[in-house]
């Protein structure tokens, strides 16, 4: 296939990304800048209880402010018919029916929209609106709630635990995480705009343009076309996009109330409340290997919370069914519900957790083992099979990510007994982790419209939130089609284009870069039946018998019998030619299992007076498959790495159980990883397409990049101080009383 | 420009009388009950304003609570500079004013006469870009790209300052500029392109 003949050959070094112009000029639209005529502004008024139910709504001052021209509540919200009754709300799987419940769930919940002219308008107003509640027991505090949730299975046994119980070599070890918040820079925001009764518009922040539509339209019983979804930019999801939320909703409602377009962006701190976080979670690790290092048996148990409206479980234990082969392994969990809002997917979703304790405990068992981590690893991988499925891996370089890494870092400078190495007051250490991330897919479908000057425009509905998707689509459409980048035209995240799948799970270029290939090929092969109609010689031509150029398309063999595209055109009477295709995961399912995997390592330096730790080296070697872009490829990774060192080291969402409520829920209070924080982060690739997952081999990275680095930061503390530290985030004051 | 305090004594005078009025004569509610809301609700002040942005001259009226950044985004479509946490706390909206980086989010539209803005719009000459923006495009110095335009005024600004001897003097100058993307080894890249 030609993506393989030269795995280097598709970079843009030298021109970057296909939005870059739009991106670095500030012309790129994101979802609150686009001019609406008439448009007025919404502002959320969220509750200032954590359960209860609300007596009255007193709406009176908020509407003396001049500008203001509604107030929507409960009481006065146009009705969703997808939240008729209560069957029809549970049926809906919206989560929360806002303006539809007198009821409060958490502290922030959204329980009025404020709708004025102007947004200083809105948000005084919003300040003015007088509820008063029934308050009722809330509960809000993980570690004490932990107990009303027992553990139960999750997934089969195998082996036993019994098998292994005399085990000489163990580890037996509690990890807790604190909740952490996507907070991409871009607050989640939308303009609704009911062009008529039935007939909506919304300029939306999400990762899917295609679920948005189709949730409206169940929501308001209207045909999925009446709904069309605009996300040309968006400023970052890291999974809080996946999920239709509640303010998009009552931005919807607002403008049909006031007959007016209507744009609400959140503030940071109601991202806090509004769209999801990855929840807090408690594990327990029970891990033990025979004296050459055999891991014997492994039990996972994990809890997270989740909120009282809705049962979320992101599915922590996954990951132990993954990457070793283990003999005797049982994974229990359960969810906790806590009066806060839903969490959601948030980047490396329950892996990323559950990764966590478990390579810490292998860290730790190697110690207790006196073996090599690097070493103890590669002894118990499951590099043939999936050991969960059974299936064989398609493909599985994870043994040579943790080999580049290795080397790159030069791992044989570690010391292998802890506190060995000082500068004045720094202590400093190596330690290292894997990571694994099932690699899916999903059905997508592109167009190409072509023009008679030889130019592409390539669409799909996918959106682009960061990842490279668009460059990716160009990268890959001018590869197949033969014609230049610079005459290829992208066009994205719009549901009036072919429907992709939401950008999540590290699927988006699996899924979307089948459906580029199909159509590529399909233009190829369009262009060849008109062009046998005017020579012989393109009937039956394949597309690899086609070359596309500038102005011509030409046959590869038998002389050149080059047509004009203008005499194409011209001949049958075109204005453009356009095509489209899908493509999607087939029996190639069914014969593997599929995965894409990272190795972290990192040198750590901590210093023994104030337990500040400072990241010198980071090196992070993936197995992505085929990489379509090496420059935004290695962005993103280095990227999930400064994400894994944020919840490493820093990022906690603090909850006051005395309040029911969030505290520090800003950028004051709550911390991920600035610039001085990370080093440059060191990326490299194991560069061999996977032959079955898709046409172009590649393999998503988004989940991979972050999944290990928590490990591997904990590990090298250790190795520099002999603290164990088991509780994320890991700040200076846990060090020292370590 | 006329201006009042709030929270004056005849503040206090006219509430207290107001209530007291109340209280007596209930014939005369409405006319007092106004007296005694404008308090409550304190009517939207405009004030005219002379702005020079991108070097063209904006003759405006702007809400005095409007900020720079609101004024930008939501009255100019201006949209370029971008709302990330309108807290300074994140860099996302900064702008020069005056040649030096400032929030905009912090700066009030009513601070700004006789003062100079540069927004990222105003940053390219016509079609030719700021060098700065052409290394962040050649290093891949974002992701999602919405807190691109801050980062690249604050880059240019931070060049400027001189603050760029050694990666980690570029980390630490730059560190008011969050990148959820964590773009960062691009940013610092560009900057080093910028510099030499």
């Amino acid at each position: 296939m030609l993506f393989f003949e030269d795995q280097d050959s598709i970079t843009t070094a030298a021109e970057g990304r296909v939005e870059g112009i739009a991106k670095v000029t500030g012309k790129g639209k994101y979802a609150a800048e686009y001019t609406v005529e008439n448009v007025c502004y919404g502002a959320l008024v969220g509750s200032t209880i954590a359960a209860g139910s609300i007596q009255a709504i007193d709406v009176t001052n908020a509407k003396q402010v001049k500008g203001v021209l509604d107030v929507l509540t409960h009481q006065n919200k146009p009705l969703v018919p997808g939240f008729a009754d209560e069957t029809k709300i549970k049926e809906s799987r919206f989560g929360l029916p806002v303006f539809h419940t007198d009821k409060i769930f958490f502290k922030g919940q959204p329980i009025a929209i404020v709708v004025a002219e102007t947004l200083e308008d809105a948000t005084y107003a919003a300040s003015l609106v007088e509820v008063t509640y029934t308050t009722e027991k809330f509960v809000v505090d993980f570690r004490e709630a932990q107990a009303s949730t027992p553990l139960s299975m999750a997934g089969k046994e195998r082996g036993s635990m019994e098998a292994w119980s005399d085990a000489q070599n163990i580890v037996e070890a509690e990890y807790n995480i604190a909740a952490e918040v996507h907070n991409p820079m871009e607050m989640h925001a939308t303009i609704a705009h009911w062009i008529s009764q039935d007939k909506l518009k919304l300029y939306d922040k999400n990762q899917g343009v295609n679920n948005v539509q189709r949730t409206f339209a169940r929501l308001f019983d209207i045909p999925t076309d009446n709904i069309e979804v605009i996300s040309e930019f968006v400023g970052g999801g890291f999974g809080s996009g996946l999920r239709v939320w509640p303010h998009v909703l009552a931005t919807i409602l607002a403008a049909r109330q006031v007959n007016r377009p209507v744009k609400l962006m959140l503030t940071r701190p109601q991202m806090f409340t509004a769209v999801g976080y990855r929840p807090q979670s408690w594990q327990k690790i029970k891990l033990a290997a025979d004296k050459d290092g055999k891991f014997l048996g492994l039990l996972h148990q994990a809890q997270h919370s989740t909120s009282v409206y809705e049962n979320f479980n992101e599915g922590i234990t996954r990951i132990a069914r993954l990457v070793y082969s283990i003999d005797n392994l049982k994974t229990e969990s359960s969810i906790v519900p806590l009066n806060l809002s839903t969490p959601t997917w948030m980047r490396g979703p329950g892996d990323c957790t559950g990764d966590f304790a478990i390579e810490s405990a292998i860290d730790e068992l190697s110690y207790v083992l006196k073996k090599d981590p690097v070493e103890l690893r590669m002894k118990n991988l499951s590099l043939e099979k999936s050991p969960d499925t059974g299936l064989p891996w398609s493909t599985n370089y994870i043994n040579e990510c943790i080999e580049k890494g290795a080397a790159r870092i030069q791992w044989s400078e570690r010391k292998a007994l802890p506190g060995q190495v000082k500068e004045g007051d720094w202590n400093i250490g190596y330690g290292m982790a894997v990571g694994m991330w099932n690699a899916g897919r999903g059905n997508a479908s592109a167009a190409i419209q072509m023009q008679k000057d030889g130019s592409l425009t390539v669409q799909t509905a996918m959106t682009d939130i960061g990842t490279g998707t668009g460059t990716a689509m160009q990268n890959i459409a001018s590869e197949i089609t033969g014609i230049s980048k610079q005459k290829i035209k992208i066009e994205l995240g719009n549901s009036t284009l072919p429907p992709a799948p939401s950008q999540g799970g590290s699927t988006g270029l699996s899924s979307i870069s089948g459906a580029i290939v199909a159509v590529s090929k399909a233009l190829k092969q369009k262009l060849a039946d008109y062009a046998s109609v005017q020579d012989e010689v393109y009937k039956n031509a394949t597309t690899e018998d086609i070359i596309l150029s500038e102005s011509h398309l030409s046959f590869k063999t038998n002389g050149n019998h080059a047509i004009a595209y203008t005499s194409l055109w011209e001949t049958h009477n075109l204005n453009v030619l356009e095509v489209e295709a899908s493509s999607g995961p087939g029996e190639e399912r069914q014969k593997y299992s599929f995965c894409s995997s990272a190795a972290h390592f990192c040198k750590v330096r901590v210093n023994s007076k104030t337990g500040k730790v400072k990241i010198d080296r980071m090196v992070c070697v993936a197995d992505g498959g085929k990489i379509v872009n090496a420059q935004a490829a290695a962005n993103q990774m280095s990227g999930a790495a400064i994400g894994g060192i944020g919840m490493t080291l820093m990022e906690e969402q603090k909850v006051d159980a005395r309040v029911g409520g969030l505290i520090g829920n800003d950028f004051a209070g709550y911390h991920f990883a600035v610039n001085a924080d990370a080093p440059l982060i060191e990326v490299d690739f194991i560069h061999k397409p996977d032959p079955n997952i898709n046409p172009t081999g590649s393999k998503g990275l988004g989940e991979v990049g972050i999944i290990g680095c928590a490990a591997a930061i904990a590990n090298a503390i250790y190795n520099a101080t002999g603290k164990r530290l088991r509780d994320l985030p890991i700040t200076p004051d846990k060090i020292l009383l370590a | 420009m006329k201006t009042e305090h709030l929270y004056s004594r005849r503040f206090f005078l006219k509430t207290a009388a107001a209530f007291t009025a109340l209280a007596a004569l209930p014939s005369t509610v409405k006319a007092f009950y106004q007296e005694v809301k404008n308090f409550i609700v304190p009517a939207k002040q405009t004030l005219p304003l002379v702005v020079t942005i991108n070097k063209k001259e904006y003759q405006l009226s702007a809400d005095t609570r409007t900020t720079l950044l609101d004024l930008l985004r939501e009255n100019l479509q201006l949209t370029g500079t971008k709302k990330g946490c309108d807290h300074g706390q994140c860099g996302a909206c900064t702008v020069h004013v005056d040649g030096e980086r400032v929030l905009s989010c912090l700066t009030l539209a009513a601070m700004l006469p006789g003062k100079k803005v540069t927004t990222i719009e105003g940053l390219a000459v016509g079609d030719k870009l700021h060098p700065m923006q052409q290394a962040f495009i050649e290093c891949d110095g974002f992701q999602c790209g919405y807190c691109t335009p801050g980062q690249i005024m604050s880059a240019v600004a931070c060049v400027k300052e001189g603050h760029t001897r050694s990666v980690a003097e570029i980390k630490e100058f730059m560190s008011g500029n969050l990148c959820r993307c964590g773009a960062y080894n691009g940013i610092v890249e560009s900057i080093q392109k910028v510099a030499r």
